[in-house]
């Protein structure tokens, strides 16, 4: 008698996580270093609540979450602006978000998800 | 008909009872564990007033465990694991908790098949992130585990905590959830008037705490030292065994099993507080990890059977 396996979906998996909730921030920021090995695509989406200064928005990746460089497009969000979105394909393991140009007398008040395929 | 039931050859690392409701592998995704978070249902979607911060606490994720000098760990049994992790942030123990110092994951389930038991099981690790020398264990704090159960009379939470350190200090005692006696709604809420959680509801954060690890809803476990295996280095885990067992037609504890240790609780209640709104029925299992320092620390379950009789 063969014991049967639990049914695995030929479906891709996806999960949505939320890196940073309502975070009032006053100088440079980044998100915890977050694993995502299983999945092939991410997209992070940076929100703002309220009256804001510049944002420039940066994705980074590392080989331990420790250490961090670099990787992908940089996104700009302008003072009428409220969202931003960063994509990542190859990027391994670990990523996070970075976020400059909020200072102690212009803060911002972010909302960061991360939206996870593969 | 003939019924056929075969199970899962990995649920032969798990003790679970008669139903096993749900049996959660995390190679297989998240399957329903997410983040804690608070009602957002108040103007501007912003929550009721704590002196806690309960939007902070840090992302759960699905990891591999790969490590700063030796290779991915994977987990038990497969790749992934459920990490909780923490801010690198935390404020002295005898004070409340510090925004982002706690992971915390829990499933939303609801009562089944009218039960008289109900029990957890999980095969767990945890570390600290290696980004500073040395051996870390004495930075983690605690993590823990409870239910969250409404029945047709009363909210209450059986839970345990493992307080791994205090003040940089190990301590190595297992706590059990209930809240002391004449603890008024004030001082389990840090001060704030009419607060949404009772004293008895959400141990984790509320209540004081007090230099030995003791608190106003935490107890110490009779005889519950346990010299838990950590190994010797923060990038080396090792998967250990955790069962909470709860009888909830008389709504007291059972037993805690820590890997083959047995610790009965028969007879201690947890605190029975006055039902919340529209939530009869509610069965929800949490677990959490605090961190003691300015350091991120990691609570890795490989897989969870939450299981009923």
């Amino acid at each position: 008698m063969t014991v049967p396996h639990r049914k695995r979906w030929n479906v891709q998996t996806t999960y949505t996580a939320v890196l940073a909730r309502r975070v009032r921030i006053s100088g440079d920021f980044s998100t915890l270093p977050y694993e995502a090995g299983w999945a092939k695509e991410a997209v992070f989406f940076t929100q703002v609540e309220g009256e804001h200064p510049e944002l420039s928005i940066s994705t980074e990746i590392s080989p331990d979450g420790i250490n961090w460089l670099r990787r992908g497009q940089v996104e700009k969000l302008g003072e009428s602006e409220h969202i931003a979105a960063n994509a990542l394909t190859v990027f391994g393991n670990w990523m996070r978000l970075v976020i400059t140009g909020a200072t102690p007398d212009h803060t911002a008040r972010v909302l960061v998800h991360v939206s996870l395929k593969g | 008909m003939e019924r056929l039931i075969t199970y899962e050859r990995q649920l032969g690392r798990f003790n679970p009872l008669r139903r096993v409701v749900t049996f959660d592998d995390f190679d297989q995704g998240f399957n329903g564990w997410m983040d804690l978070t608070p009602n957002f249902v108040y103007d501007n979607y912003e929550s009721f007033d704590s002196a806690v911060d309960l939007t902070s606490w840090a992302p759960s994720m699905l990891s591999s465990a790969s490590m700063r000098f030796a290779a991915s760990h994977g987990s038990m049994e497969g790749t992934y694991s459920l990490k909780l992790t923490t801010a690198p942030v935390a404020a002295p123990h005898t004070e409340p908790p510090a925004d982002g110092s706690m992971g915390v994951v829990l499933k939303r389930l609801s009562r089944f098949g009218d039960p008289n038991k109900i029990q957890i099981e999980a095969w767990y690790a945890y570390t600290p992130e290696q980004d500073r020398v040395g051996h870390g264990e004495e930075d983690i704090r605690a993590f823990g585990f409870y239910f969250d159960i409404q029945d047709s009379e009363y909210r209450y939470m059986p839970g345990v905590r493992y307080v791994n350190s205090l003040g940089g200090q190990l301590v190595k005692r297992w706590q059990y959830w209930k809240v002391g006696e004449d603890v008024t709604p004030e001082q389990w809420s840090f001060g704030v008037e009419n607060a949404w959680c009772q004293p008895g509801i959400d141990n984790l954060w509320y209540g004081r705490r007090y230099e030995d690890g003791s608190t106003d809803g935490y107890q110490w476990v009779p005889g519950g030292e346990q010299d838990l295996l950590y190994n010797e280095s923060p990038d080396k885990l090792n998967w250990l065994y955790f069962r909470l067992t709860v009888d909830v037609a008389r709504r007291e504890y059972i037993e805690l099993q820590s890997m083959d240790r047995v610790f009965n609780l028969r007879g201690i209640q947890p605190t029975l507080a006055a039902k919340y709104r529209a939530i009869d029925n509610l069965i929800n299992p949490i677990f959490y990890v605090e961190t003691d320092t300015n350091r991120s620390v990691h609570f890795y379950l490989d897989s969870i059977v939450y299981s009923t009789e």
